[in-house]
């Protein structure tokens, strides 16, 4: 697989680190911190996902792939991310 | 394949990454500078400095013939612009120039080097053989410059010994 990194360009998924699921948030208290770092959904279709060029630019990246057929439909650099 | 090309290693560089400020676009970086640092991956230069994007607003600098104190000249200029950190000494930089220069690094990237898509003045942080590499191509020879972890570096020269042999 092959993701387009907004920096570097089309890049071999072996290059990036995956981190999963961009929804999830970080709970201001203790409370809903379990469900945070451990609850996540089985999405199938196109899910927002959090990829680290590690080998490249060294960028988080906010991917948005189709689980079911790896179709990627956007890709930007997460800090300009709005969500 | 042609396998013409030679490596040689380009001592006595003065190398420092450059990273910039949050909000500090690479104009304001370029006009303290006297010419504008790439907003992408490639190189631009002027007769003393070379900047190499390795990612938004951050550069790998090199200076051809650098003076004790250029770091500190640099860091000085950028002051309140960017964070600037000598690495002269970490990095080595191999030549790869000749015809068969190409062909050859193309056994090592999984980057597309095509003409079309890689030319002079391109660059690209990647891997060879698992190994971290800057890698940018200086002109249509085709002439190439990689950058690498100086513990690394040999390493790299037996991967292209290979890679040519097969
Ligand atoms: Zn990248």
């Amino acid at each position: 697989m092959r993701l387009p990194c907004p920096y570097c360009g089309q890049r071999d998924s072996r290059e990036f680190v995956y981190r999963g699921d961009a929804a999830p948030t970080r709970p201001s208290s203790e409370e809903g911190m379990y469900d945070y770092v451990y609850l996540r959904d089985n999405v199938p279709g196109p899910m927002r996902e959090h990829w680290y060029h590690a080998q490249g630019c060294r960028n988080w990246i906010t991917v948005t792939r189709d689980t079911r057929t790896h179709r990627i439909s956007a890709a930007v650099l997460a800090r300009e991310d709005s969500r | 394949m042609d396998s013409d090309y030679r490596l040689t290693e380009r001592p006595g560089l003065g190398m420092a990454t450059i990273m910039a400020r949050k909000g500090i676009q690479p104009a304001v970086i370029g006009a303290v500078l006297g010419f504008l640092p790439p907003d992408g991956p490639e190189r631009a230069a002027d007769a003393r400095l070379a900047l190499i994007g390795t990612g938004p607003g951050t550069w790998l600098a090199l200076a051809e013939t650098p003076e004790a104190d250029w770091v500190t000249q640099l860091a000085n200029k950028l002051n309140g612009l960017a964070s600037v950190s000598d690495q002269s000494g970490s990095y080595v930089v191999l030549r790869i120039a000749g015809s068969g220069a190409r062909e050859t690094l193309q056994r090592g990237v999984f980057i597309d080097l095509h003409p079309a898509v890689f030319r002079s003045g391109s660059a690209a942080t990647t891997v060879i053989e698992h190994i971290g590499v800057v890698l940018w191509q200086l002109d249509d020879v085709p002439t190439f410059e990689i950058a690498t972890f100086r513990s690394f570096a040999s390493n790299i020269r037996h991967w292209f010994e290979l890679a040519a042999a097969s």
